[in-house]
């Protein structure tokens, strides 16, 4: 059976969790997004009218969080793949670099940056998933590997399925808001989130 | 399982499920009852290990995956919330722009 112990997953760590003041703002905007598509005309318009004003205030701040949380778990994900091997780590963490550039494109609005740490992270965990269940699949399994029960087996592989659709969806997510938002005017806000390592 | 003793001797039974119902099987009497007794014993406590290694495992992968799952579903909030908030709407699976709109 594969290793997954890795630090920091008895209980849920801070730095990989979003704050309860970021989680109530996305229930305010799960709300008000729901009313903007329901309703009569008028309701509809105000309630997209909030919208827009919610966006203005909080988007920034949860978009920043949502990508610092993304990048610990990225780092977390890294972790527990290599198995402490420092040159692979740097070689896994420079790959994730070059996906996210390629995938983020040139001058990406906030919501893009926040979409495309969403696609690395659901990347990064099915390469980790794969990682864990290749060796299952080899005909000779290597030295101190057991193999695992069928049943085992099968749960790991609904897991793995379920990151694959994970996986696609959040490309399709950045796919659509690319193409819908393409010469539509969109909410206006600043955000400064910090491309660098090191999380 | 079961070992009864019976009038000074030793008989070992299995319980074996077919589907919803469970019938005794007679393994045997004597020395061969309390060996037969004492393996499944061991076999038993060695696939209970086996299955707490198993639910520590997936704990451990479950952990790994909620802070993914978490931004997931935070970026999912707010891609809808930022294109319901440029004016487009879900109808039949599909986003499209509503009319009369700037």
């Amino acid at each position: 059976m594969s290793e997954t112990s890795h630090s920091g997953t008895s209980g849920t760590l801070e730095r990989y969790a979003l704050p309860p003041d970021v989680r109530e703002r996305l229930g305010e905007l799960r709300d008000l997004s729901e009313k903007a598509q329901d309703g009569d005309k008028a309701a509809r318009a105000k309630a997209r009218r909030d919208l827009v004003q919610k966006l203005r205030e909080s988007s920034p701040a949860v978009i920043a969080r949502a990508s610092d949380v993304s990048r610990s778990a990225q780092h977390m994900l890294i972790g527990t793949a290599v198995g402490g091997d420092p040159l692979t780590e740097l070689a896994l963490s420079g790959r994730l670099d070059m996906l996210r550039e390629e995938i983020a494109g040139e001058n990406p609005t906030a919501l893009e940056v926040l979409l495309t740490e969403q696609v690395v992270s659901c990347w990064m965990w099915l390469q980790l998933l794969n990682a864990l269940m290749s060796a299952q699949f080899k005909l000779k399994l290597p030295d101190g590997v057991k193999r695992s029960p069928p049943s085992y087996v099968r749960h790991m592989l609904k897991v793995e399925e379920s990151a694959h659709r994970r996986f696609l969806a959040s490309v399709t997510t950045l796919a659509r808001v690319r193409k819908l938002q393409a010469n539509t005017p969109g909410v206006q806000f600043n955000t400064q989130i910090n491309l660098g390592r090191g999380n | 399982m079961a070992l009864e003793k019976r009038g000074g001797n030793l008989y070992y039974y299995r319980s074996i499920r077919r589907g919803d119902k469970v019938r005794r099987v007679y393994v045997g009497s004597g020395e061969l009852a309390r060996i037969a007794h004492e393996r499944d014993l061991m076999d038993r406590a060695v696939e209970e290990g086996r299955r707490q290694e198993e639910r520590r495992e997936l704990e451990n992968l479950e952990s790994l995956a909620a802070p993914v799952l978490e931004v997931g579903e935070a970026a999912t909030v707010l891609a809808r919330a930022h294109l319901v908030a440029s004016g487009f709407h879900k109808r039949k699976g599909e986003w499209r722009r509503e009319r009369n709109l700037p």
